[in-house]
């Protein structure tokens, strides 16, 4: 089973409107975002099944992964 | 009024005197409420050159329209005044639930005017408004004064307190209220103590009326409803402001040790899931907040409870002390809220003295005897107390660190970390050019509340200075205080991302004035040119110089961490400064040129 | 059908009293609300909420019957027939039951009708058949 990803609403605004991606597991949440062509620093947040990961974190076979940007700011 | 408690409260503390007057129509109509009437009474009513103590000054408390309503986050309260910490322009916002009260008791705003010359504490329950004696009061710490009014009064009461900081004048003293919300920037808290108001306490069971019931309620549902579906809810609610903790410490925003970095060795004891884990009990809201941010937290070390810490606090009384352990965080944070002082001024101060320390520059005969070097937890808790007492060390601390380091010079001014004499919130800028400028230009000193830039400097490029940035600076600071002009709090947008045009049909609905967030806008830029106007009638000569940052930004770089070796440059500096004056219609020495003014129809202000 | 509420979700916002009271009287004041939100701070610091049980306790003991059972088995005031008595008040075991006849002409109480819960973000409430169905 894949994994998703799903962007938080101020994401999708970087990213122009996509708001979910399926991806394989196996590989860093840096790497996978990086092979998307996501700068992995403008995610601020990375929440693997409700609880927060770093960008290492190693993406598992039916993981729901949601990121997050502050781009509104603090 | 639509939309409006319908009074403004004034309370002259002079002569002990309270009188209602209807809040003006047409004020209600160009300021809309909260930020915008503060600093439209602030302008018309305190006279040129106040003393910021004095009896000229006033401290105006503003609710906003959608304040105490079905709307998510009408919980802000705008406290405005002359700023004790830096001779110009303080609106500090206060979350929880006073702003809701204030308006169940019919009221928009309250100013206090004048001085008392004893302890007082304000009553008011709906009408009955009252000045009682607070002399027993006085030299108490907020908890334990909010809890005795509790007691006493009920929980439908709602406390804003003062601490010893408030009553020794500390020009960074904060309001407290609901257990851990603050007005903390800019000394409001020394002005109420100046006025020798310990505390207010308020009641209301008024319905506040509504231009049109259905669609009111239909609006404001919805806006419940998008924050409910929002994609980042539960993350948000589960870490509040923490969340960014690992993020600044990964991009270098992360003030470290006085900010001379932006990444901390130890940051990860700091991160949103440790503090969670180990001391986080209850999320705690504002009023009407479908997404609290409040950590409401019980610190086992320190066998305390306190709401945080949150990001600002973590950043100020953790990484930028060089302390990794969140519940000594926690207590520092306790100590502050509790004596009534800014953790974010405190930590400034605190984090500065600790370079002069290590330095050399400061001995222990400076230092009362304390080993003052970063990390040292118990002489940071030491320096709090003292700070909000004046005594010893805290005495020079407690004149912020503008000032302090003037007064001991000896290259103390260029690690004073602040913008026009307010220490800078927690983010490390050495290499984020549209986040320099937006602190350089607050309308209030270093705070990030007005505009935060951080994502967007990384996606255009940390250190290119493009006017698009200065622009997107510009956008942010006319229309993100335009939450606190409305009563509101501003997350549900910056975090949820929820659409702001949920709000225009609900501010609609509720004062029967269709504005659009083209209007919106329009009234943040006049009101961001009215603060402008009013520090340079407050300070002679004021101009470009003021809007410069603390030098550790352009001539120091880092030498850790994720922006290790990198810095702005002080012609870039410049640039920017030139850019934005620019793009405000400002002259280049940083002031509304006569066409702007006019343009914004602000000729009877300047006049 | 009842309103069931875990306090340890709960926030304090009172964005669900506003709802309330926009409810029963198309007015914005949590004061005229059918919920209660108790703060206990500084310590334990928790929400402690009082919500009706739908037990019937207090239609039973009202003399002029005006609180009576809808299709879902809510029991509400109807307006016009309350005389301000007070009866139903102190059986209220929840004490959720309600007369200030400053604030208004009538008895009231939560008549089921969930707007609380819409708007709660916690997920603190919800209304249901048994308190096992929680979500
Ligand atoms: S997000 Fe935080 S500050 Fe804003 S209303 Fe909610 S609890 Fe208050
Ligand atoms: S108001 Fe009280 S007595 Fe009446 S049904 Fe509800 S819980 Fe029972
Ligand atoms: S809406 Fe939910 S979180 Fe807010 S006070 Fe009511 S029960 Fe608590």
């Amino acid at each position: 089973m894949p994994a998703k990803l799903r962007f938080g609403a101020s994401l999708r605004i970087l990213l122009g409107g996509k708001d979910e991606l399926t991806v394989e597991p196996g590989r860093s949440v840096r790497a996978t975002l990086a092979s998307l062509d996501i700068k992995p620093e403008l995610v601020a947040m990375v929440s693997v099944n409700g609880e927060m990961q770093t960008k290492d974190y190693v993406i598992q076979e039916g993981d729901t992964v949601r990121l997050m940007a502050v781009v509104g700011g603090g | 009024m639509n939309g409006y408690g319908g009074k403004i409260l004034r309370v002259n503390l002079t002569d002990g005197t309270v009188t209602k007057e209807p809040t003006p129509p047409d004020v209600a109509r160009d300021f809309i409420g909260g930020r915008g009437f503060g600093i439209y009474f602030l302008l018309k009513e305190v006279p040129r050159g106040a003393d910021p103590l004095g009896p000229e000054n006033k401290l105006i408390i503003s609710s906003g329209p959608i304040s105490g309503m079905l709307i998510p986050g009408g919980g802000k309260c705008d406290w405005t005044t002359k700023a004790p910490l830096t001779g110009g322009y303080a609106s500090a916002s206060m979350g929880g639930h006073f702003t809701a009260e204030m308006r169940y008791a019919g009221l928009d705003s309250i100013i206090l005017e004048g001085l008392s010359p004893k302890p007082v504490y304000l009553f008011i329950d709906n009408d009955k408004v009252e000045l009682r004696d607070a002399s027993d009061l006085w030299g108490k710490n907020t908890f334990a004064v909010e809890k005795q009014f509790k007691e006493r009064l009920g929980e439908e009461f709602q406390v804003a307190v003062i601490g010893p900081g408030g009553e020794n004048l500390v020009p960074y003293a904060c309001i407290n209220h609901d257990y851990g919300r603050q007005a903390g920037r800019g000394g409001v808290g020394a002005v109420m103590g100046s006025k020798k108001v310990k505390a207010i306490v308020v009641h209301g069971t008024k319905s506040i009326p509504v231009a049109d019931k259905d669609s009111y309620r239909k609006a404001g549902m919805a806006i419940y409803k998008a924050c409910k579906d929002a994609e980042g809810l539960k993350d948000w609610t589960r870490y509040g402001t923490t969340i960014v903790v690992s993020w600044c410490d990964e991009v270098g925003a992360l003030p470290t040790r006085n900010f001379s970095a932006g990444s901390f060795e130890d940051g990860k004891n700091l991160y949103g899931p440790v503090m969670r884990e180990k001391i986080v009990i209850t999320d705690k809201a504002c009023f009407g907040c479908p997404c609290p941010c409040g950590k409401y937290s019980r610190n086992k070390k320190y066998n305390n409870y306190v709401e945080g810490p949150e990001y600002e606090t973590i950043g100020l009384m953790g990484s930028n002390l060089g302390i990794d352990d969140i519940e000594a965080v926690a207590q520092a944070n306790l100590l502050c809220d509790d004596l009534g002082v800014d953790t974010i001024s405190t930590g400034n101060a605190i984090g500065w003295a600790m370079e002069c320390y290590e330095k050399g520059i400061f001995t222990k005969k400076d230092t009362d005897g304390l080993d003052l070097k970063f990390g040292n937890v118990e002489a940071t808790f030491a320096v709090i107390e003292k700070i909000a007492r004046r005594e010893g060390l805290g005495a020079l601390l407690a004149e912020g660190v503008k000032h302090a380091s003037q007064k001991i010079g000896k290259g103390s001014e260029k690690f004073a970390i602040h913008v026009k004499g307010m220490e800078q919130s927690a983010y490390a800028t050495h290499n984020a050019t549209a986040m320099l400028l937006a602190y350089m230009t607050c309308d209030v000193g270093a705070h990030h509340n007005r505009s935060w830039a951080i994502t967007y400097d990384l996606q255009v490029g940390r250190d290119k200075v493009v006017p698009e940035k200065v622009a997107r600076v510009i956008w942010l600071q006319n229309f993100r205080p335009m939450f606190d002009v409305l009563g509101g709090c501003r997350l549900q947008w910056v975090e949820l991302g929820i659409d702001r045009d949920l709000y225009v049909p609900a501010l609609e609905a509720i004062t029967g004035i269709h504005r659009s967030w083209e209007d919106l806008d329009k009234v943040g830029e006049r009101i961001w040119n009215m603060t402008r106007l009013f520090w340079a009638r407050e300070n002679e000569g004021f101009g470009r110089a003021w809007d410069m940052p603390s030098p550790r930004f352009y001539e120091e770089a880092p030498k850790s961490g994720a922006t290790k070796g990198q810095i702005t440059k002080l012609e870039d500096v410049n640039k920017l400064l030139d850019m934005y004056y620019e793009q405000r219609g400002w002259t280049l020495d940083g002031l509304p040129t006569p066409e702007t003014i006019e343009s914004l129809g602000l000729k009877a202000v300047v006049a | 059908m009842r309103l069931y509420v875990d306090n340890a979700k709960c926030s304090g916002c009172n964005a669900c009293r506003v709802a309330c009271s926009l409810n029963l009287f198309g007015e914005n004041n949590p004061k005229k609300a059918a919920l209660v939100i108790e703060p206990q701070f500084p310590a334990p610091g928790v929400y402690n909420v009082k919500v009706c049980t739908q037990c019937g306790d207090c239609a039973a003991v009202c003399p002029t019957e005006a609180i009576k059972q809808d299709e879902q088995g809510a029991y509400y005031v109807n307006f016009d027939e309350c005389n301000l008595c007070e009866a139903c008040v102190p059986e209220c075991k929840e004490e959720v039951m309600f007369v200030r006849s400053e604030l208004a002409n009538t008895a009231w109480k939560c008549n089921l009708c969930g707007d609380c819960v819409a708007v709660c973000g916690t997920g603190a409430l919800w209304i249901a058949e048994t308190e096992a169905v929680a979500a």
